[in-house]
């Protein structure tokens, strides 16, 4: 009944066997305790749980982890840690582009995506790139103008100090 | 501003530190609720009424029961078999009787009310479960919208009243309706603050653990009041307090919707004593969406008598706050009561008098959203202001300025009690409208109106009562906090304090605070929050006060500690002075010495350097003979926005924000100019996009993300805070800032839409300020859109 899930998690080889039904935010969670990716809606809508899936950023709450199977997944653990920050996480804790911080992973998620394409967005590609993320306590001022920085632009926006 | 305004605000804007939590939070290293797993662990999932309105027949529950990982099914019924005890509002104001279970027994009234719970071995499992639960219901007719719950022969939700209202006040000054029918102008409305949720991203949840040898629960909680919500939850379970410990992990989010003590948090408390398993019910986001705390819901008719001049007389507002089914604790009377205390806002009006009818319906209780109550006051005293300059064709900056406190006396003490003390309102004003540059917005709006366009400009000048004592709010809300400091003998210091951050970063401002009041580097100090056996007792962080009541507890506590450096220094023939920075080598040898080298501490001089305080700024309760006032300081805010409208799809766009903030001493900058970011993206929410909404029947229409749509990136502009703090007069001299933006906001933003569609003669009286009702009312004027008009205006959206 249960299903092989054979996919590489943040670079290492991953092989469970899972309910067909499980997620993939739910297997990154409970099944590897990767607890970095957050469940805000479950229903596609709020980004919280943006995983890279083979590069590209997907909503892990809506990919069965069955499906997922041969794929590379990175999460945000991968991307840096607290003693040494990815540079879009340094850009926003210099913006002080997070509050809760329960949206945050997937905002990392999805600038990483975003300059991975698109190296030096501009303001407005960097809000049409956060369309799909849902943060409640910010309003997305600093979260922009560090994405915006991160990306090597000219931004006119102070770092707070 | 004068120079020693500069020189002064200098000193009271403290940099923009980086938050000590954003590294974790960055990294995905955060620990939230459901990040808590133990061994064992089961899940909750909780069977919720389909039906707005309905008596309970029978629930069979032995389907379910029978399934493969279920632990335990449980109704209402069989919760008060096992001890469960009812909740009960404790409300300082008379009302109807009402007392609730933790599961509905014999009746649901609104679409989401729980009636019966699963504990299973997996969510998913626990969620197959409840399909299993059968249950007969005979319907009973809706009653949605309070104005419906009034009318005569409305359905009763609770027929032992013989009404549908739960509270009703009044509070009229001598005179009144003579003021108002002898005042020279006068004009009567009727305004709306519309349903709204605050929805924080992560949804409430909580999770349970008995310990039989102890006789001991642990209750981890996304709560943002871990202590009372202790005492709750030891009343509903039957237990003490001292065998109840709760802990509050980092919370993604609160906004007064995890303020309140709620029945599932008490559940999991049940749940984990009946089976003897750690459990945990984590909210998902349909249940976050229609039987969380939706917010707002008031409708206000108003009476206003006004002179020539644009001088307000007197006022008389009837308050109709909906309630849903008051199954809540504190629900929506709470925020009513702050609404009703605030009408007269930052105005010296003569006579103010209200009556309030806090009414139950067949929805979703109502209760906290950030702003609680005040943001309802603010609409309709902004919407007060600008009508009044419409009919007198006066500026509306110049009818503020008129009705504005005036710059003395310091305290004000408002009619209904109100001990106010902020700074100069009318200076506050000035600096508004310069750096907001007031005059060339009215050049540019004038501008676009001869081209066809439709840009209007807001403003409101907010005095907001923060850190409120709610003593006839809540029966368990009291105006103190708690705090601990500890310096350790490697010199590094322990803060606990009795607030809860969901976001507000109080690890950092507090330590900040701490390190301010010892003279010490910021770096030595760590501070704690959310743990009830940590900390004996708090009150939590709500209503703008945890900068206020925390920082004053840690200022206090830091100052016995300081005292006691100084002793134990001068034992050792060191120096070290109770103000300015401090030689941490003398430091580093007093603190090892406090606790270690006791020997050579002089007589008298107890060993250790710890504190232990309880904070009040002891400005509230009752004041001779003029009401009471509520609140321990008050803090304002003068906005003002710039929008264009687009009257063909009723879409507007935000040109400019500017805020103007007192919020008394700004301990880090960045954190205070996020939360007005925040608040104020809030606030835009509710008026562009939000709604709560309910069909006839009383289902609930907005259960998903989708349905329920909140601002994004695109939809913000970027707020420009001016600091122009004034020192309260509480220890630190803070006044509060979380909440100021999100009052504001709808308010500001109704004027300056109503003020860009002026052309038309469109009326706006409601926050619903969505496309389709702008369109409604367009259109209502006989506006058409004009395809040719459209492609001639192909620009760059708010070029001007």
């Amino acid at each position: 009944m249960n299903a092989p899930v054979e996919l590489v998690v943040n670079a290492r080889p991953v092989r469970v066997e899972v309910e067909p039904r499980t997620t993939l935010l739910d297997f990154l969670r409970d099944e590897l305790g990767l607890t970095g990716a957050h469940a805000g809606c479950e229903q596609g809508a709020c980004g919280a749980c943006n995983v890279l899936l083979d590069g590209r950023v997907v909503r892990s709450c809506l990919v069965l982890a069955a499906g997922a199977s041969g794929s590379d997944v990175t999460t945000v653990e991968h991307l840096g840690t607290p003693d040494l920050l990815h540079p879009v996480q340094e850009a926003l804790w210099r913006h002080h582009g997070l509050q809760c911080g329960y949206c945050t992973p997937g905002i990392v998620i999805a600038a990483v995506d975003l300059l991975s394409r698109i190296p030096s967005p501009t303001d407005a590609q960097v809000r049409e790139a956060l369309n799909g993320n849902l943060c409640r306590c910010t309003g997305y001022a600093g979260m922009v103008a560090a994405i915006v920085e991160a990306g090597g632009s000219h931004d006119d926006e102070p770092v707070i100090g | 501003m004068t120079a020693v305004d500069e020189a002064q605000q200098a000193h009271d804007v403290g940099p923009g530190i980086e938050t000590r939590s954003g590294p974790r939070y960055l990294t995905g290293a955060g620990r939230y609720l459901a990040d808590h797993a133990v061994p064992g662990l089961c899940h909750v999932a909780i069977a919720r009424s389909n039906t707005a309105h309905a008596r309970i027949v029978r629930i069979n529950t032995d389907g379910a029961a029978a399934l493969p990982g279920v632990v335990a099914v449980v109704t209402g019924s069989d919760l008060e078999a096992m001890g469960a005890r009812r909740f009960d509002h404790l409300l300082g104001r008379a009302a109807r009787p009402l007392t609730w279970p933790v599961l509905a027994i014999d009746r649901v009234r609104f679409v989401g009310e729980p009636y019966a719970a699963v504990v299973a071995s997996s969510r998913a499992l626990a969620e197959d479960a409840l399909e299993a639960i059968t249950a007969e219901f005979e319907e009973l007719p809706p009653v949605v919208g309070g104005e419906a719950a009034l009318a005569p022969g409305a359905p009763l939700l609770y027929p032992e009243w013989g009404t549908n209202v739960f509270l009703s006040a009044e509070e009229l000054a001598p005179g009144l309706d003579e003021a108002i029918a002898r005042a020279p102008r006068r004009l009567t409305e009727r305004f709306e603050s519309h349903r709204v949720c605050g929805l924080p991203i992560e949804g409430h949840g909580a999770q349970a653990t008995w310990d039989p040898g102890t006789a001991r629960l642990t209750v981890v909680a996304s709560s943002q009041q871990p202590h009372q919500l202790r005492s709750v939850i030891a009343e509903i379970c039957g237990l003490d307090e001292t065998h109840v410990r709760v802990i509050s992990p980092d919370i993604g989010g609160g906004f007064g919707n995890k303020q309140h003590f709620t029945r599932e948090e008490c559940l999991v408390g049940l749940l984990a004593r009946l089976t003897g398993r750690p459990v945990r019910w984590s909210q998902d986001r349909t249940e976050a969406l229609i039987a969380s705390v939706h917010a707002r819901a008031q409708v206000h008719e108003v009476e206003v008598g006004y002179d020539t001049s644009g001088r307000v007389l007197a006022l008389k507002v009837k308050v109709i706050s909906d309630l849903g089914n008051p199954v809540l604790y504190f629900s929506g009377t709470g925020p009513a009561i702050v609404t009703v205390a605030n009408l007269s806002g930052g105005y010296a009006i003569d006579r103010v008098g209200w009556s309030l009818a806090c009414v139950a319906t067949t929805t979703c209780p109502t209760g906290a959203y950030r702003g609680f109550g005040q943001p309802e006051a603010h609409l309709t005293t902004e919407r007060i202001m600008d009508l009044v300059a419409s009919d007198l064709g006066m500026d509306p900056g110049d009818v503020r300025r008129v009705n504005l406190l005036p710059d003395s006396p310091r305290p004000w003490r408002g009619n209904g009690g109100q001990r106010i003390d902020v700074g100069s309102l009318d200076s506050q004003l000035d600096l508004l409208l310069e750096r907001f540059e007031y005059e060339t917005w009215r050049r540019r709006q004038a501008g676009a109106r001869a081209e066809g366009r439709y840009v209007g400009v807001g403003i409101s000048t907010l005095v907001q009562g923060t850190t409120p004592t709610q003593n006839d709010t809540a029966g368990r809300f009291g105006s103190l906090e708690m705090a601990s400091l500890t310096i350790l003998p490697d010199g590094h210091v322990n803060v606990k304090v009795g607030t809860k951050s969901q976001g507000q970063s109080h690890d950092t401002t507090f330590a900040q605070v701490a390190a301010d009041a010892l003279g010490i580097p910021a770096g030595l100090i760590e501070v704690r929050d959310g743990d009830t056996d940590a900390l004996s007792y708090g009150q939590g962080t709500w209503g703008s006060r945890s900068a206020v009541m925390g920082g004053g507890a840690i200022i206090k506590a830091a100052g016995e500690v300081r005292a006691k450096l100084a002793l134990v220094a001068a034992a050792l023939g060191h120096h070290l002075p109770t103000e300015g920075a401090i030689d941490l080598d003398v430091y580093a040898r007093v603190a090892a010495a406090a606790w270690w080298h006791t020997h050579l501490l002089p007589a008298g001089v107890e060993p250790g350097l710890t504190a232990t305080t309880v904070y009040t700024p002891g400005f509230t309760g009752p004041s001779s003979g003029r009401g009471a006032n509520h609140d321990e300081t008050y803090a304002s805010h003068a906005t003002a926005a710039a929008v264009e409208v687009d009257p063909a799809t009723g879409t507007v766009r935000v040109l400019s924000a500017v805020m103007v903030s007192d919020c008394g001493v700004v301990i880090n900058r960045a954190i205070v100019e996020g939360q007005h970011q925040g608040g104020f993206t809030q606030g835009l929410g509710t008026a562009f996009l939000e709604e709560s909404r309910y069909n006839d029947d009383g289902q609930p229409l907005c259960a998903t993300l989708v349905d329920y749509t909140i601002p994004t990136a695109l939809d913000v502009p970027t707020v420009q805070v001016v600091h122009r703090p004034t020192r309260a007069e509480t220890t630190g001299g803070f006044r509060g800032a979380g909440e100021a933006s999100i009052v504001v906001a709808p308010a500001v933003l109704v004027s300056a839409v109503e003020d860009a569609l002026r052309p038309l003669g469109v009326k706006l009286n409601s926050t619903r300020l969505h496309p389709s009702v702008i369109r409604a009312a367009v259109r209502a004027t006989g506006w058409r859109p004009d395809a040719a008009g459209w492609a001639l205006r192909a620009r760059v959206p708010g070029e001007l």
